[in-house]
Order: C-alpha cells, then structure tokens, then sequence
C-alpha cells in the first residue's frame, strides 16, 4: 500500500521554479534516501509531503486519502479537519532539531501526545520511557534540551516523532548540524529503525548512510528526480552527473 | 510638622502611587498583547491604525496624555468631570501610554522567535492557540523580561507625573509639604520612597529572571 503518493508536484518562491512536475510514492516499509546537490529541490519537496509549505500545483495523498490536488489549474487543500487527521499519519525530524527549550525531555515527548492527541497521560509517559530507553537516554527524563550534546538532542526529537506512532518518518538532513562522532549516534538510531521496517524518507548528505539502509535512493537536481534506483543500481549507474555527484560526496567524506 | 506626621502622609501618597503602578501593569500588559497582534497582523488597515497609535503614544509626553485624557471629556464632550474621574483618567492614561511600549517589546519577542518552533509544533498537531500560549510565549517572555523590568521601573518613576492633574499620590504630596513647609525635607524622603520602591521591583523582577534560567 502507498503511504505517501505525490503527482506532478509544482513548487515556486517569488517566481523561482524549486519543484518542476515531480512525482513521488512510497510503500509501506520502504526506506528510501533523496540525495542532491544543495538547491535542488529536495527540502522543499520535504516541506511540501509534510505540508510545512503549500504546493502550488500537483496532489498529495497520505494512505490513499487526498490532503491536496488541483483544481482548475490550482491547488487546493482538504479541510483542516482532514488535515488534522492526515498529520496524524507521518512525524518529521528537523535537521535543527528543534526542540521546545522550556520544556524538559519528558514533556518534549509527551506534551503534544496529551494535550494533542489526547492520550492518557500515563500512557504517554510509558511510550516516553520505553522510546527513551531504546535510544539509550532513559536517564535524560528531566534534563532540558540546552542540557543535551547535539546528538541526544537529535535523538530525543526522534523519540517524540516515534511517540505519536506514525505511519511514516521524514528526516530533514538529520545529521547536518551534527559533528562525525554525534552523526554515528544518530545513524545508529535511524539504521535500528530501518531494521524494525519503520517506513522513512531521508534527505540526506551520508552517501555511505543511503547506500546502507535505502531500499531506494532518488536523486535530485533542479527541482526534477534525475534518478531513481536501488543502491546497488545507484552506485552503478552509468549516469554521468550522478556519477559525478556520488564521486564528490564520497571524495569530500574522505 | 513632626517628622513623623510627614512620612506617614508621604506613606498614604506611596500608597497610591502603588495603586497607579498595579493597575497600570495589570491592564497594560495584557492590552499590549493584543496590539502587537494588530501591529504584525496581515490586515493592512489594522496594522497601519496601531501602528499610527503606538507612534502617537510614544511620540507625546505622557504628561500631555493625562491632561487631554482628564479634560477631553469636558472641554470634547461637554461632560462635567466628576470627583471620581481623576483617578480613573491617571489609570487610562498610564495603561493607554505604556501598552503601546510593552506592544512593541512584545512584538520584538516574537519576531525573534525561531520558525523552527512554529513548524515542529505544526508537525505535532499543536492548532494555533495552543501553539502560541503554550510553545511561543513562554520563550517570548523571558526573552523579554529584560526589557520589561526597564519599563517597570520608568513606571515607578512616572507614578509622580499623576501630580499633573493633581492626583494626590506621593510626588503631589511632597510637593505640598515642601511649599507649606519651606523645606525641601519632603521632597527628599520621596526620593528615598520612590528609591525603595524601586529597589523592590528590581530585586522581584531578578527573581523572575531567575525563574526563567532554567532552559536556554
């Protein structure tokens, strides 16, 4: 089943074509990594599924239900009440983390689940102890997010994407603010993911990283998918700029 | 007059002095909230007519407020002033001015807040009340705080302006005491009360500071 369907997706800022007509799916238990040269459109296509900016043309689809599609040569959004169920359905995971500062690991978790998603707080707070203990911060519960290295902090926003138990994980550079040393802890993490089948979708600079954990990589320039495949048939491949990007990357990592 | 008497008559004036200073928090804080809300909002008109205010406020000497605030409703209007209205204009007047100063301290707050914030909470679920009572202004108000103690303490002080229209509140008294008495003692000891008051608010408010120095 498709979690996550987009078609002909079309994305301007103040004139500037950064989505030209792309299209996009994903099924169940897929981890697929969406690499690129910077500016090419990979963010934002991530902003657009998560519904963090507004297409300008094309559809959107969560499980098979519509969240956007056009209209008359427009793009129109389903009602807030739709969305609001459709949100449900995927987390995100900021490169920058972005924690809430005044709220402590705990309450990061567990805020959103009661006063959102209206779980009973003692649930809430199982799921948060038991995520925590999977990441290795069960003794993190009380301390503020300033408190934490940027490699906890990370792992705690995964933890409260995880919390709210979504169909679908997106990761926004996960590891770019990140040091070498505090990205292993977080690759760790998302790798663990990918084994538990966890259904993600990575923008990511970790060349080694996609090539690990993606059942399918799609590679990204000038706000079109240039190319699309397995890793192994990514690594393969005979196309050129591709080539060429995978080279860079591989040489700048070195 | 015995020393005593003095300071127990400058004591009722600080009282009221006091008063003006709650009252004016009370209200002020609260409405200048919701004119930064006009000030940033997407409305042109609703922008440009707080903005024309808080410009109008902050450009007039607070002491020229309270006049047109006490007499506009006789000199405007017609209407005879009564007893009770002084007060009520000194409260109008001060909440009127320092809303337009606490608008813009707050609109400075949350215009420095990161958009990182905003979106991890729409990722959440978080609607858009929720969002900004819950996640934004807690961060907002001890990104402000510094600001805003200035602001308190210059209202202490503007306390004493409430002796133009002839509030008795301490300043007016002090100077009453000194022109009957030909001493300047009087004015002194307000200076000494207005001292204290202050040391008060500034000791409070770095407790609140403190308060927020929990998370960074």
């Amino acid at each position: 089943m498709k979690l996550l369907e987009m078609n002909h997706v079309r994305k301007n800022f103040d004139g500037l074509e950064v989505l030209k007509d792309i299209s996009f799916s994903i099924e169940r238990g897929e981890v697929v990594s969406v690499i690129g040269p910077s500016g090419s459109g990979k963010s934002t296509l991530l902003r657009c599924a998560t519904m963090l900016e507004k297409m300008d043309g094309g559809e959107l689809y969560y499980m098979g239900e519509a969240a956007a599609w056009e209209k008359d040569g427009k793009c129109v959004y389903a009602s807030k009440k739709e969305l609001k169920k459709l949100h449900k359905y995927f987390g995100l995971v900021f490169q920058n983390f972005n924690l809430f500062p005044h709220y402590n690991v705990m309450k990061n978790i567990t805020d959103s689940l009661i006063r959102v998603d209206k779980v009973a707080r003692k649930e809430a707070v199982s799921r948060a102890v038991r995520l925590l203990e999977q990441l290795g911060l069960e003794d993190k519960q009380s301390a503020y997010p300033c408190q934490l290295s940027g490699g906890q902090q990370q792992r705690v926003s995964i933890a409260r994407a995880l919390a709210r138990q979504p169909q679908l994980l997106f990761f926004d550079e996960p590891t770019s603010a990140l040091d070498p040393e505090l990205t292993m802890e977080v690759l760790k993490v998302i790798r663990q993911l990918a084994k538990e089948h966890m259904t993600m979708i990575i923008v990511t600079h970790e060349m080694q990283f996609a090539r690990e954990v993606s059942d399918r990589i799609i590679f990204m320039e000038d706000g079109v998918i240039k190319g699309e495949g397995t890793p192994d048939e990514f690594f393969a491949t005979d196309n050129g700029r591709i080539r060429d990007f995978i080279g860079k990357l591989s040489g700048a990592g070195a | 007059m015995s020393i005593q008497v003095m300071l127990l008559q400058l004591g009722k004036g600080m009282i009221v002095s006091v008063e003006i200073f709650i009252l004016t928090l009370l209200f002020s804080l609260p409405l200048g909230l919701v004119i930064s809300f006009g000030r940033m909002s997407k409305n042109f008109a609703l922008r440009a007519i707080t903005k024309f205010y808080i410009s109008v406020m902050r450009g007039t000497p607070l002491m020229l407020q309270l006049l047109v605030v006490y007499f506009a409703p006789y000199y405007v209007l017609g209407i005879k002033i009564s007893a009770g209205y002084r007060f009520v204009a000194v409260i109008l007047a001060f909440v009127i001015n320092y809303a337009a100063y606490f608008a813009e301290i707050y609109r400075s707050g949350i215009e420095s807040m990161p958009v990182g914030q905003y979106e991890a909470a729409k990722v959440l679920g978080y609607n858009k009340l929720q969002t900004f009572f819950k996640i934004i202004l807690p961060q907002v108000i001890k990104r402000i705080l510094p600001s805003v103690t200035n602001e308190i303490i210059t209202l202490v002080k503007d306390t004493s302006l409430a002796f133009a229209i002839a509030q008795a509140e301490m300043f007016t008294i002090a100077k009453q005491i000194a022109a009957s008495q030909t001493s300047v003692m009087p004015l002194m000891v307000a200076g000494v009360y207005y001292y204290i008051f202050n040391l008060i608010v500034a000791v409070a408010m770095e407790k609140v500071e403190k308060a927020f120095s929990y998370y960074r």
